[in-house]
């Protein structure tokens, strides 16, 4: 099997890694983007079907514009390719292509820009049809035009549950309440920042001026505590954040999505031997960046989400400044203003992202709040069918070690290979609310994705060690 | 200082249920361990119980085991497996299903017959089946089987279970087990050995070295080399799949085993090298080992083709130079005894049965005179001073 060298390798199409891509290939660079969707995009730029976008348009013109900006740069584009390894003692990304046939990809320069995902937190029921993340409903809006059901609460904590429940209303969906955790939206708030961000705090203010013509009742300090129904949710209950064992309101429904938010989604940036250390106020690995996003391998790079959570903006922006770094190890000239330009503008977003990060609970402090109204009999590893009392009981005997408590209950050993529970068990793997969060999270072990047997024996029938 | 009868260095499978039947005789054991109990190779093993003869090499091993010596130590382990369930009351997933081993070349099959003369003489049930004889009995058996002994005996325990079980046992009957409590010293004076680990000392006749990976390690502290190394070895599991393999299926020639979980998935093994044994964190699967164990896994059972692989981990394990098991006391150090090598999990029953025989000065359940630590200490310096 040949071994496809080129000058940087991208994992990941969303705004960081296209951005990259198309600075690093205007400038000559051969670049190769890989990624596991069928088209670029990512999430926040995720493409619309085609029969969609016919008739209703694209959400998001300006991602169609990049991806086609990148395809013209001759960025050679991998869609359908998931990245489910590591050869070569780290040199090589192990590939699996749409056909399950391997593929073999270095760069003298690797890339990471594969993102976030939703971090749930479980509740009685929230394993019924019905009960989604917000990003799922987002996606079935943009890509699908079709609606998550016909009376929606929207639940966890952040500021992305606002776009999302616009998009749903834009379906004529109608939304019943956004809880939100913590207690963001105050009259103060208003005006936090609104001589240097204009342009991202008019977005948020239009998402809540929007929400607020249609009457959809914000609900502050509020969390979701339970979901019944039959074959499909029919209502979810609601308790005070800073109270949940007490419930307040039930609320009748056909859908519910809950998310608390993104975690940076680093097992392959760790797989790679990225040096990580445990973010205090949110408990995940992050990767020992600098300032251009290089990492403590020379010659890998983590971009976007993946390098912390801060939006599409920020991530454009983490995508340029690798790029940018790379360029000039290159001995390539920077256009005139560039750096200077995209310094400030990082400069901007990072005061942005503290101020809207203080508005919200951080995940550490919702670590400590939500286990506290998670029954035992409750599912907590979906997967595996593993219940929180099964862990909070491995938890007492073989201390606080999330690891431990995987092997001994197989939370996290599911096809899901811990990212939908990961958060959760470290959460309740804690043995009394006095404790701080748990060191460790699920460790990154091969493969990073389950990964076809075929292409397994498709690289052993090519004879060639990886 | 404290005192202890027996101080048993490592909390994995051996010390586990070594220290069970210690503390069941009455004695007082203290178990050190420098980790989280059960945590190394006897987490990270497949949990499978040979009965029938095994096959003779790990991929890359220089020497091949002795089968036929083996077979005798197989049959007593597999008699006291059967009762370890009741004895500890408690369910470790025991499950006694039977077992294939194939082969798929002549020399192969001629191998079958060898080892079945073994196992008849150890008194271990064993039946060999033409290909298509075995294709009929296990249906998912691919067309390059060209013979396969079937031993209704071979089976599986969970070893996430197993561990913890004999380690509840022994603390029901007064043993004390002390997590991250790495073995620093251990000294003999007046008589008796003092183990130190941390600010900890405990004065005892008996010391039990069953610290797996680390027993070199451990009885270097006494100032013996025992010539004994440890390798890293990978499993791989797949995601669940709803055609039901029932039996365990190994290769007598080459690297395999597979079976399904209680959970559903296959479990994927056979001795594959990991990519790289850490000591001080956990060891590395390899692409390398994946790929020619899943290979050789979807050559016996084609159906595995169809699903995809959804993790892979590495765990070490103990060997000696002869790929036999090292049991007994080291000469010149009284009162402490060592235990491991290979297939330490299907032994386990059967180690500290004789574990617990040797600190009583009583007969073993089997001869293991010819496996003690001795012939390990060859060619070392310690020998020639």
């Amino acid at each position: 099997m040949t071994v496809h060298e080129r000058d940087v390798v991208i994992v990941g199409g969303g705004p960081a890694g296209l951005a990259a891509a198309h600075r690093l290939a205007a400038a000559g660079l051969s670049v190769t983007v890989v990624d596991e969707q069928a088209e670029l995009g990512g999430q926040y730029f995720r493409r619309p079907a085609p029969e969609v976008a016919r008739v209703w348009g694209d959400h998001r013109p300006e991602g169609g514009r990049l991806v086609g900006a990148v395809r013209a740069a001759g960025v050679e584009c991998r869609t359908g390719h998931l990245v489910w390894g590591v050869g070569d003692d780290g040199r090589t990304l192990l590939v699996c292509d749409p056909a399950e046939r391997p593929v073999r990809l270095r760069g003298r320069y690797l890339i990471i820009a594969t993102g976030a995902h939703e971090r749930p937190f479980p509740f009685p029921g929230w394993q019924l049809p019905g009960v989604t993340t917000p990003g799922f409903a987002q996606h079935l809006a943009a890509a699908d035009h079709t609606p998550i059901g016909e009376r929606v609460v929207l639940a966890g904590s952040g500021p992305f549950l606002l776009p999302v429940a616009c998009s749903l209303l834009d379906l004529g969906v109608t939304v019943a309440g956004i809880a939100e955790a913590g207690r963001p939206y105050r009259p103060s708030t208003r005006a936090l920042g609104t001589v240097r961000h204009p342009a991202r705090l008019r977005e948020l203010a239009g998402y809540a001026a929007r929400l607020a013509r249609a009457r959809v009742p914000l609900w502050q300090n509020t969390v979701v505590v339970r979901a019944d129904g039959g074959d499909r949710i029919t209502s979810v209950t609601l308790a005070a954040a800073t109270a949940p064992t007490r419930p307040v309101r039930t609320v009748q429904v056909d859908a519910l999505c809950v998310g608390y938010g993104f975690r940076p989604q680093t097992d392959l940036a760790r797989m790679l031997g990225c040096a990580v250390r445990t973010d205090p106020a949110t408990g995940d690995a992050t990767p020992e960046l600098d300032d251009s996003g290089r990492s403590s391998r020379d010659d890998v790079y983590v971009i976007g989400e993946a390098a912390g959570i801060g939006g599409a903006p920020v991530a454009e922006v983490r995508g340029l400044a690798a790029a940018l770094d790379i360029l000039g190890r290159e001995g390539h000239e920077p256009r005139a203003g560039e750096v200077r330009g995209l310094a400030a503008a990082g400069r901007r977003l990072a005061h942005f992202k503290r101020l809207t990060d203080a508005l919200y609970p951080a995940p550490a402090e919702l670590a400590r709040l939500l286990p506290s109204a998670l029954p035992d009999a409750a599912t907590l590893c979906r997967c595996e069918a593993v219940s929180a009392g099964e862990v909070r009981g491995i938890a007492r005997t073989a201390g606080r070690d999330v690891n431990a408590a995987k092997a001994w209950t197989r939370a996290g050993m599911g096809p899901c290979q811990g990212r939908e529970c990961g958060f959760a068990v470290t959460a309740v793997t804690r043995v009394s609310p006095a404790d701080g969060l748990p060191a460790g999270v699920f460790p990154s072990r091969l493969p990073v994705r389950p990964v076809p047997v075929a292409t397994l024996l498709e690289m052993a029938g090519e004879g060639e060690p990886a | 200082m404290r005192t202890a009868d027996v101080v048993i260095v490592g909390a994995g499978v051996l010390g586990a249920s070594a220290a069970s039947r210690l503390a069941r005789d009455g004695h007082r054991v203290v178990v050190l361990e420098r980790g989280a109990p059960g945590r190394e190779g006897s987490g990270t093993t497949a949990g499978n119980l040979h009965v029938q003869a095994v096959h003779t090499r790990r991929p890359g091993q220089a020497v091949p085991l002795d089968s036929a010596r083996f077979a005798p130590l197989q049959r007593a382990a597999s008699d006291l497996w059967e009762t370890v369930e009741d004895d500890l009351g408690a369910s470790v997933e025991l499950r006694r299903s039977g077992g294939f081993t194939v082969a798929e070349t002549p020399e192969q099959v001629q191998e079958l017959y060898d080892k079945q003369a073994w196992e008849n003489a150890a008194g271990i049930k064993t039946e060999i089946l033409g290909g298509d004889a075995a294709r009929d009995a296990l249906p998912q058996l691919g067309p390059t089987v060209a013979a396969a002994t079937w031993c209704p005996h071979d089976g599986y325990a969970n070893p996430l279970k197993v561990t913890p079980a004999y380690l509840d046992d022994a603390v029901r009957h007064g043993a004390e087990v002390v997590p991250f409590a790495p073995v620093t010293a251990i000294a003999r004076e007046g008589g008796s050995w003092r183990v130190r680990a941390g600010a900890r000392e405990i004065e005892t006749p008996v010391v039990i070295d069953v610290a797996g990976p680390w027993l070199h390690k451990i009885a270097a502290l006494t100032g013996v080399a025992l010539d004994v190394a440890p390798v890293a070895i990978q499993m791989h599991a797949t995601v669940r799949c709803s055609s039901g393999l029932p039996h365990l299926v190994q290769h007598i020639g080459e690297g395999l085993s597979v079976k399904q979980v209680n959970a559903g998935n296959l479990l994927v093994g056979g001795g594959w090298p990991a990519r790289r044994l850490n000591l001080d964190g956990r060891s590395d699967a390899g692409v390398d080992s994946m790929v020619g164990n899943l290979a050789l896994a979807v050559r016996i059972l084609p159906f595995v083709r169809r699903l995809r692989l959804l993790r892979a981990w590495a765990g070490p394990l103990a060997a000696t130079p002869d790929e036999m098991p090292v049991i007994g006391e080291v000469p010149g150090r009284p009162g402490f005894l060592v235990a491991g090598g290979t297939y330490a999990f299907t032994f386990a029953p059967l180690w500290a049965e004789t574990l617990r025989c040797l600190v009583a000065g009583a007969e073993p359940p089997v001869d293991v005179s010819d496996l003690g630590p001795d012939r390990l200490m060859h060619n070392l310096p310690e020998k020639k001073r």
